[in-house]
């Protein structure tokens, strides 16, 4: 067998495009999902039947599914359900953001949680309201509790955005694919997009390791 | 309550002549099953250190707690300054701006420094600027002997200065009155003594407090009116010197007995 390399630097360009539209995709999916999941979290915690219950079954639902089939409905059903017509990395963003918040409600749900009722009957204690004692009090507790688990959250997103390629949104994984099509050097491209997938997650895996060692044990 | 009337003469009480700040009016408080409050009446005077004392159970931190709307009261009245305690929460949230509290655990806020958990009330509730809720936390953590340990957390603390911080804390939204909640159970006996000595200052200072308490030498040395409770009444109340000296109630001296104070 011989492997022609070079098919993945004439191809650097589009790789490095196919990258940073990686990057977009997880940064601009956190950016939503860390308010929505804090959202959702005070939903579910509000003690407001119908927003506690409407929280509990976005959760669910979004929870439960496979990712690549909330993408496929997201492209396939939303246009026609909505007659909202979204560029395919819209559509993408709000199919990973959708699931992203499920998880990340689920762990500032458990984050707030671990925070006693003293504290927030301290907050009180000095008049303050129930939106000030979560904003000021509780939250910047709860955040740093579970900024571990964001971080290995951040990690899966990062790979899992690869499947939004289904929808051909143009990420690494789509540009990868699209190439090894068009060359059928089907070894060097997958190699490629390996090492390019290894080498950004690395870094960002040790970084969480990092986080743990740091902030794990708390108090 | 005949008891203290009978008293009075004896040992007139310090704020006899002072209108009441808090009042209780057959306040009764229950949680589930269990009564935790079963009809106390009593009031609190201007200037007066209140301490409550009594076996655990018996109601004293619930009482204080229902005091500022931490827990609703099921049934009777609170009055503070003559005006009827709202029951709904956010009508309490008002007053309890009025009302400072001391937690038994402290309750520091450990995201913050010693600075910061003093600012936070007037900054947030208060809605005063940065630099003037700054420079009046500064000046409380200088009252309290800790001015040096501004930018520490509260866990480089040690128990003693928490506890002093939260005073200085509670004191920071210029309370009418100060509860506090066994504010030296939870300490180290080495660290006791600067609490006490902070909230004997406050005493002299002519500051209103209600203080739920073991501690005897504090009740009798600082305490203008000791109140004994038990299964959620007030089995006795009078000056220090009746409590301690000379109960009427054969209750109060089994607890005063259990704990080896001997008068």
């Amino acid at each position: 067998m011989n492997f022609d390399w070079s098919v993945v630097w004439r191809n650097a360009d589009a790789l490095v495009e196919g990258t940073k539209l990686t990057i977009l995709l997880a940064v601009t999916t956190m950016a939503i999902a860390i308010p929505g999941g804090i959202v959702l979290a005070l939903m579910r915690l509000s003690g407001v039947r119908a927003l506690s219950a409407a929280s509990a079954s976005f959760v669910e639902l979004f929870r439960n599914l496979p990712l690549i089939l909330v993408i496929y409905t997201a492209y396939y059903v939303m246009p026609v359900a909505t007659g909202l017509s979204l560029p395919p990395i819209i559509t993408g963003i709000v199919a990973l953001a959708l699931n992203v918040s499920a998880y990340n409600s689920e762990t500032f749900r458990a984050g707030i949680a671990s925070i006693r009722q003293g504290q927030s009957d301290a907050a009180f204690a000095l008049g303050m309201s129930r939106w000030q004692a979560t904003y000021e009090i509780v939250l910047p507790q709860a955040v740093r509790r579970v900024l571990p688990v964001l971080a290995s959250t951040w990690v899966s997103l990062f790979k899992d955005t690869s499947l939004v390629s289904v929808i051909s949104v143009g990420e690494l994984a789509f540009t990868s694919m699209r190439i090894r099509s068009q060359t059928f050097r089907v070894l060097e491209m997958l190699t490629a997009m390996a090492l390019i997938y290894w080498m950004l997650g690395y870094p960002q895996a040790k970084f969480v390791d990092w986080l743990n060692r740091r902030f794990g044990i708390s108090e | 309550m005949n008891t203290s009337e009978t008293e009075r003469h004896a040992h007139p009480r310090k704020g006899a002549g002072a209108p009441p700040v808090v009042l209780y009016r057959d306040v009764r408080k229950r949680f589930g099953d269990f009564i935790a409050l079963s009809g106390v009446s009593m009031d609190v005077r201007k200037g007066e250190v209140v301490c409550l004392i009594g076996p655990s159970g018996s109601g004293k931190s619930t009482l204080l707690r229902c005091t500022n709307g931490l827990e609703l009261i099921d049934d009777g009245e609170i009055e503070l300054d003559g005006t009827l305690l709202p029951r709904d929460w956010e009508g309490m949230r008002r007053v309890r701006q009025r009302m400072g509290m001391v937690f038994q655990n402290f309750e520091l806020f450990p995201h913050k420094t010693a600075l910061g958990n003093v600012a936070i009330g007037p900054m947030t509730v208060l809605r005063m600027t940065r630099d003037d809720s700054v420079t009046r936390a500064r000046a409380l953590l200088d009252k309290v002997g800790l001015a040096d340990k501004a930018d520490n957390y509260p866990s480089q603390l040690s128990g003693g200065q928490q506890q002093r911080v939260a005073i200085a804390r509670a004191l920071a939204m210029e309370p009418e009155i100060m509860l506090f909640d066994e504010p030296t159970s939870a300490l180290d006996p080495e660290t006791v003594g600067e609490v006490l000595n902070v909230m004997k200052r406050l005493a002299e200072e002519g500051m209103t407090m209600i203080v739920v308490t073991h501690e005897m030498t504090f009740a009798r040395r600082v305490g203008d009116w000791v109140v004994v409770m038990e299964r959620g009444a007030v089995i006795e109340q009078g000056p220090p010197e009746q409590i301690f000296d000379a109960p009427r109630v054969d209750r109060t001296r089994e607890f005063l007995s259990h704990l080896g104070w001997s008068g």
